[in-house]
């Protein structure tokens, strides 16, 4: 077997790294964090072309795939870029295929937001209920990028079932409470509906939703690779310089073989997201089990390469001035955002029959 | 706090570890190929008066405590002997306890002494197929009759019994369908192991093979009421009793062996020489063995702890639980570094760590496994709800 990155992909990838290379080095990065500002690097994200990338074509984005989410979302994470909005957005948009208005706008850089709790396996609890005048009610916590989405694709129960509908955010029946994250590169709020007027959204619910939780599984995992390659990197490059006890202390096995663990990890992490990537964007039956494997094994090692990153760092890794704890804070979100790696093995676990 | 061990005890053990000392881990090896009962040594520490140890005096024994016990098994098994040497004796050093709580007095006068002189060798028969863990499950099966019992049944894993004229019996009186209370029903013998009735097959295994394991096949074995240890029923209340006391002493078996893997570990990491010097100056190989050297150090004070607690009558169960498990993955750790440590030579029988290696996998399983602890300490110490 052999798989590998097309041309174009592979192209895409270094257009886009060379890009966030340019707008959104990390004092940038921390220029919009200070700030609290994440408009600013979405609007260059969407005027520079990056937005509708990985949207098929008869749905108004520029072709592509799930592969390219993971690619843009590899390289967001490198970069601690603040990409909630275009990670809730992407989640939204296959909700969207049979309402073309809303779609258009979302596309435009209008942002959507699925309102589901980001700390869940989508859908989650889902708390919304549907009048049969089409008004919902309910209130999710933490809803991704809550806070700058122009549409919300709200899972609701009614008379009908659960089904999916679509809720404008300026709706006088939608009140918005942003939360602090340790991350500040993500932005979550609570989202409360009260009466708001809704429109249904003429897609299979479950299905749907289904769909979403493989495709934030794989993206979330490509996430924290991305962020834990560029930690690999900041650690590599810190061993070298620092010396003690008269030589670097790359130079001490230890510390050796902790970087080479992380690197072990970012190569086994590479094959399950592609593949995983791959899989559920062709709807392979195995789908699910790709997604929840690279979901629970490649956070779970996100995180614990922070750690080690930041031993490696000694007491300079625990400062603000050092760039390591942006990378630390999101591959430690990474781990619980849609899903904990303890929820995703729970998931294989039902898939293997064990008692 | 005092960390000191009583000159006694200081004695115990530097006698044990001198008398250990003659049988060499080549002795062990060949015994272990050979799958042959270590009889040499085995006769050294009952002519030495070991084996009484914990027996009481009356008895011919030294009416020591587990503290004592488990400093000699220790050392047995950190001479390189390991669970070779510390399982040809192990049943002699405590197995006697509930028959000295609650057998009679013709049943101690004809048995305690031999122990003490090591001329009576006992096995202890509770596992079987269908009943490992949960072991009131057990389904052997005494009837009365008259004066006897009749007793039939499949025993599995018995250690020693190929080379034991007797046997620590489990059996049930009542079925298990029978009894409100599981735990009642069961009732214990101290019997012959009547060859004419039993059939004791070996059981092929991993590895400390110089002590067998077997599978018994109960007939028809007639026992008289004599034999029974204490009342009827009662059985595993009995077994439960000594169970503490066990966990310690398989923990002190495993420490001593992690202790000899360690030890040939960093001999090893001394003399080897590799990208010309000792491998022992990598981190990569050093730091694995200092870790274990903590670890084992740590879980013998638990162990310290939990013989100190019992010898004085204190409740135990939690640090008796805690002493098993942090010994046995001490002692599998520091085992499966030795191995590493030597690279392939690790994987011969020569460098001894292999059959250490063997050895302590099975002090994870055996005789109470790792996952057991957890449940007691989640259920019974942290009262979470018990999970199975
Ligand atoms: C070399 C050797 C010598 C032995 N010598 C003797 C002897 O002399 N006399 C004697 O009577 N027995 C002897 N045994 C048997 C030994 O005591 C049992 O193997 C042991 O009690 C485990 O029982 P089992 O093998 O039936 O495992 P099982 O009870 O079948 O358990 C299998 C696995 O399931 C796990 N498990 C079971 N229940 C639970 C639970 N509730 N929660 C979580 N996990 C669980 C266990 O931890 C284990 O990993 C010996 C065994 C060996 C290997």
């Amino acid at each position: 077997m052999q798989w590998s990155l097309s041309e174009e992909q592979s192209a895409y990838r270094q257009a886009l790294r060379d890009w966030l290379g340019d707008v959104a080095p990390t004092e940038a990065v921390r220029g919009w964090l200070d700030a609290a500002d994440h408009t600013t690097f979405t609007k260059r994200f969407v005027a520079d072309g990056f937005w509708g990338v990985g949207v098929a074509e008869d749905l108004g984005g520029q072709g592509g795939g799930l592969v390219e989410l993971a690619l843009t979302a590899e390289e967001l994470g490198r970069h601690a870029a603040p990409s909630a909005s275009w990670l809730a957005t992407l989640l939204a948009v296959p909700a969207l295929a049979a309402a073309p208005a809303a779609r258009a706008e979302v596309l435009a850089g209008a942002g959507a937001a699925l309102l589901v709790a980001a700390e869940s396996i989508v859908p989650g609890p889902v708390p919304v209920t549907v009048d049969d005048a089409g008004r919902v009610s309910g209130t999710v916590p933490r809803v991704l990028a809550g806070g700058e989405a122009r549409f919300l694709v709200v899972p609701a129960r009614g008379a009908a079932g659960m089904t999916l509908r679509l809720v404008e955010a300026t709706d006088p029946g939608v009140r918005l409470a942003r939360r602090e994250l340790l991350d500040r590169s993500r932005s979550v709020a609570d989202v409360v509906l009260s009466d708001a007027a809704s429109e249904p959204l003429a897609v299979a619910a479950g299905e749907v939703l289904a769909q979403a939780a493989n495709r934030a599984a794989v993206l979330v995992a490509a996430d924290s690779l991305g962020a834990t390659e560029r930690m690999l990197e900041l650690a590599v490059a810190y061993s070298g310089q620092r010396r003690q006890f008269g030589v670097p202390i790359g130079s001490f096995q230890a510390v050796k073989h902790a970087a080479a663990t992380i690197m072990v990890g970012v190569e086994a992490a590479r094959s399950v997201i592609y593949l995983a990537a791959a899989s559920v964007h062709g709807g392979d039956p195995r789908a699910v089990l790709h997604a929840a494997a690279a979901k629970a094994q490649v956070t779970a090692e996100g995180a614990r390469a922070a750690d080690t990153a930041l031993t490696l760092h000694g007491a300079i890794g625990y400062t603000w001035e050092h760039d390591l704890h942006l990378f630390y804070k999101r591959a430690k979100l990474d781990e619980w955002l849609f899903g904990s790696p303890t929820a995703w093995n729970e998931v294989l676990a039902d898939a293997l029959a064990l008692a | 706090m005092d960390f000191d061990l009583t000159d006694e005890q200081a004695t115990i053990r530097r006698a044990v570890a001198e008398l250990a000392a003659k049988f060499d881990d080549q002795y062990w090896a060949d015994k272990d190929a050979a799958h042959e009962f270590p009889t040499e040594f085995y006769r050294a520490f009952a002519d030495g008066g070991w084996l009484g140890i914990t027996i009481p005096e009356e008895y011919g024994g030294h009416g020591f405590g587990i503290t004592e016990a488990s400093l000699l098994l220790e050392e047995v098994a950190a001479s390189g002997g390991g669970m070779n040497a510390a399982s040809s004796m192990h049943l002699s050093i405590f197995g006697m306890h509930p028959v000295i709580v609650h057998g009679s007095d013709e049943l101690k006068r004809e048995n305690l002494p031999r122990i003490v002189t090591g001329d009576l060798h006992v096995c202890f028969g509770v596992t079987e197929p269908g009943a490992g863990l949960d072991t009131t499950r057990i389904t052997t099966f005494a009837r009365r009759d008259g004066s006897d019992y009749i007793i039939n049944g499949r025993k599995v894993w018995i250690s020693k019994a190929l080379e034991s004229e007797k046997i620590l019996l489990l059996t049930r009186t009542t079925r298990f369908e029978d009894v409100s209370r599981k735990t009642e029903g069961l009732t214990l013998f101290l019997t012959d192991l009547d060859r004419d009735h039993v059939d004791i097959r070996p059981i092929r295994k991993m590895g400390r093979n110089a002590v067998s394991s077997n599978e018994l096949f109960i007939d028809d074995l007639r026992v008289p009421a004599a034999h029974r240890v204490g009342e009827e029923g009662q059985g595993f209340r009995y077994i439960l009793d000594g169970l503490n006391p066990e966990r310690m002493l398989i923990a002190a078996e495993a420490l001593g062996l992690g202790r000899a893997a360690l030890r040939r570990a960093v001999r090893y990491g001394n003399e080897r020489e590799v990208f010309g010097r000792p491998i022992g100056k990598n981190q990569g190989l050093q730091f694995p063995l200092a870790d274990s050297l903590a670890r084992l150090d740590a879980a013998e004070l638990a162990l310290r702890k939990a013989t100190w607690l019992y010898d004085h009558g204190r409740p135990c169960a939690r640090e008796a639980n805690t002493a098993k498990y942090l010994c046995a993955d001490a002692a599998f750790q520091a085992a499966d570094r030795a191995l590493q440590t030597h690279g392939g030579m690790g994987y011969a029988e020569e460098y001894h760590v292999a059959r250490y290696f063997r050895e302590a996998r099975l002090l994870r399983i055996a005789p109470l496994s790792q996952e057991m602890v957890l449940n007691y300490l989640g259920e019974h110490v942290l009262g979470l709800p018990r999970s199975y």
